[in-house]
């Protein structure tokens, strides 16, 4: 069989464009990321959305939907000035921080969140994050390696920027030799980089409902109990001390459904 | 239609395969109206009607270096997505049939190549694509398989797009956005400076997606085929290859380089009635 070049134009043409349409019919063609991070497949995290996943594309409120930090928060974290924080695109920090001398942008997004709710991640590679980020994550619980981690790795906020509490300075060097010497896997960092043991805790400030928070907490928080069997549509366990992840997993409830609607009375009780 | 020696020659022949260019510039058009597009959509604009997908998301390629990463985590390389696949599974059909098609007829960065080249034939004429020793050359000609394998490890490795940075295809509909690597940019001027010599340089010595296209050249099923009774010898489809694959010394072209562009055969350059061809096996 031979084929001239005008019969071969219109196959080359009609299989393109044949199949294009042929897989948007099935559904295969999608131009964009479905803005649902891959899940740990194995271990402690298993079927958690993963930070490591988080693409340049996402918006802070992609990220709130997956790992339910919110936007606000990241826009604060990064330093951001925006009147629509869930519609910031993680790529565009690395315009923002254009004339830093390290780069910060969607990897240090990852390690934010990683680091924000206590998932594993790489440290194999170098990735920074902002003064403001790193006095966040101060206060919540961090293992000796992610201090001295985060010692090596902050940047000065892009002038005009301001860290989130004052002279919230990034964990020193000797903070982080410090926090190595601390027996305990918890340890904090103070904003002025000082690390604490666990049982010198101090409450946190920005009261996020997430997966390990317990139902007493959020009595803690303010949040009524007529509040709470309101959002989950049920009485609420006896054992306080459950999680609300573990309530909705074993209730058949959809946490990040959950989680929203509770972050809303936490919020309201405030 | 006159006949010489018993041999059949058309008087009036066209030069080039024109429904080929016709192709070309329209995928041209295409692409680059998307990449404009998904700019303006970016910043809160866009042209109703016209997609506004990345430029990742309409290249076949970013589904090869995918690949290994599907396999093993099961997802794509960031900034891939599954669009890229399906163009990879179409074009890989394409070429299982006609050859590299893909890259004589589709792609954008072949396309802009031979429009500088044209420039040059003009200017060297028949020394235009005849620069780099032959001893050189052949050798130089593999050196698109080490892009491929370092391309392939590096994603594999590091999970991201590597070659984005280095990309004059990328560079080419993008330099307009903070997006664009310097080097990138750098490698689509040295790509169509050196088209001015040479004809396709980036497809014969660097391009990976060519690399992995050019093995289906191997046991696709239309091939450029000569037949030798009435072949009069004349070396016009070797001249005029823009790959210099000697087609007058093959009865079938399986050189990995051939991008189908169907300019060597008789419905081009060849002054011989139905010699060189493309056709499958056993065809009259």
């Amino acid at each position: 069989m031979t084929l001239k070049s005008k019969p071969l134009a219109a196959l080359v043409v009609a299989i393109m464009f044949g199949g294009i349409i042929f897989s948007s019919a099935m559904g295969w063609w999608q131009t964009e990321s479905t803005k649902e991070a891959a899940v740990y497949t194995e271990g402690e995290f298993a079927g958690q959305a993963n930070p490591a996943d988080i693409r340049g594309s996402y918006t802070f409120g992609d990220v709130e939907n997956n790992f339910g930090i919110p936007a606000a928060l990241l826009v604060q974290a990064f330093g951001v000035q925006t009147n629509d924080p869930a519609g910031y695109q993680v790529k565009g920090l690395e315009e923002m921080y254009a004339s830093s001398e390290q780069e910060v942008g969607t990897a240090s997004v990852r390690l934010f969140v990683a680091f924000y709710l206590g998932m594993p991640f790489d440290l194999s590679t170098d990735i920074y994050l902002p003064e403001s980020a790193v006095a966040i994550l101060s206060e919540r619980s961090l293992n000796p390696e992610q201090v001295a981690y985060l010692a090596a790795h902050t940047v000065p906020n892009p002038s005009g920027e301001a860290a989130p509490t004052a002279s919230t300075a990034q964990p020193t060097q000797a903070a982080a030799v410090e926090a190595q010497s601390t027996p305990p896997e918890a340890v904090q960092v103070t904003p002025q980089g000082t690390p604490r043991a666990e049982g010198t805790h101090e409450p946190s400030s920005d009261q996020l409902v997430k997966g390990k928070t317990t139902i007493a907490e959020l009595l803690e928080w303010g949040v009524t109990q007529a509040a709470i069997e309101q959002v989950l549509g049920m009485p609420m366990p006896a054992a306080a001390g459950m999680t609300v992840k573990d309530f909705c997993n074993t209730n058949g409830l959809s946490f990040e459904t959950v989680k929203a609607a509770m972050q809303v009375e936490v919020d309201n009780a405030k | 239609m006159i006949t010489v020696f018993g041999k059949r020659l058309r008087l009036f022949r066209p030069r080039s395969i024109w429904i080929r260019k016709v192709v070309q510039w329209g995928f041209f058009a295409l692409i680059a109206l998307i990449a404009v597009n998904h700019s303006l959509a970016e910043s809160g604009g866009g042209i109703p009607l016209i997609a506004s997908a990345s430029l990742h998301a309409v290249c076949p390629f970013g589904g090869v270096v995918s690949l290994y990463q599907l396999a093993t985590v099961g997802t794509f390389v960031q900034k891939i997505h599954q669009s890229s696949f399906v163009l990879m599974l179409i074009a890989f059909l394409l070429a299982i049939l006609f050859g590299p098609v893909f890259c004589g007829w589709v792609c954008p960065l072949g396309t802009i190549q031979e429009f500088v080249s044209s420039f040059g034939r003009k200017h060297f004429r028949k020394r235009f694509n005849h620069f780099i020793p032959f001893k050189l050359d052949v050798y130089l000609r593999y050196l698109r398989y080490v892009v491929l394998a370092w391309v392939l490890y590096m994603t594999a490795v590091t999970g991201k797009l590597i070659f984005a940075e280095y990309d004059p295809y990328f560079a080419l509909f993008n330099f307009w956005t903070s997006e664009v690597a310097i080097i990138g940019l750098s490698i689509l001027v040295v790509t169509l400076v050196g088209s001015f010599f040479v004809e396709r340089p980036w497809c014969k010595y660097a391009c990976p997606y060519g690399a992995v296209l050019g093995i289906t050249n191997l046991f696709r099923v239309f091939s450029i085929r000569r037949n030798q009774t009435t072949c009069k010898a004349d070396g016009a489809c070797s001249i005029l290859c823009p790959m210099n694959i000697p087609v007058d010394s093959k009865t079938i072209v399986r050189d990995h380089q051939c991008i189908s562009c169907m300019e060597c055969t008789s419905e081009a350059v060849c002054p011989v009635m139905a010699t060189v061809q493309f056709s499958t096996r056993g065809a009259k």
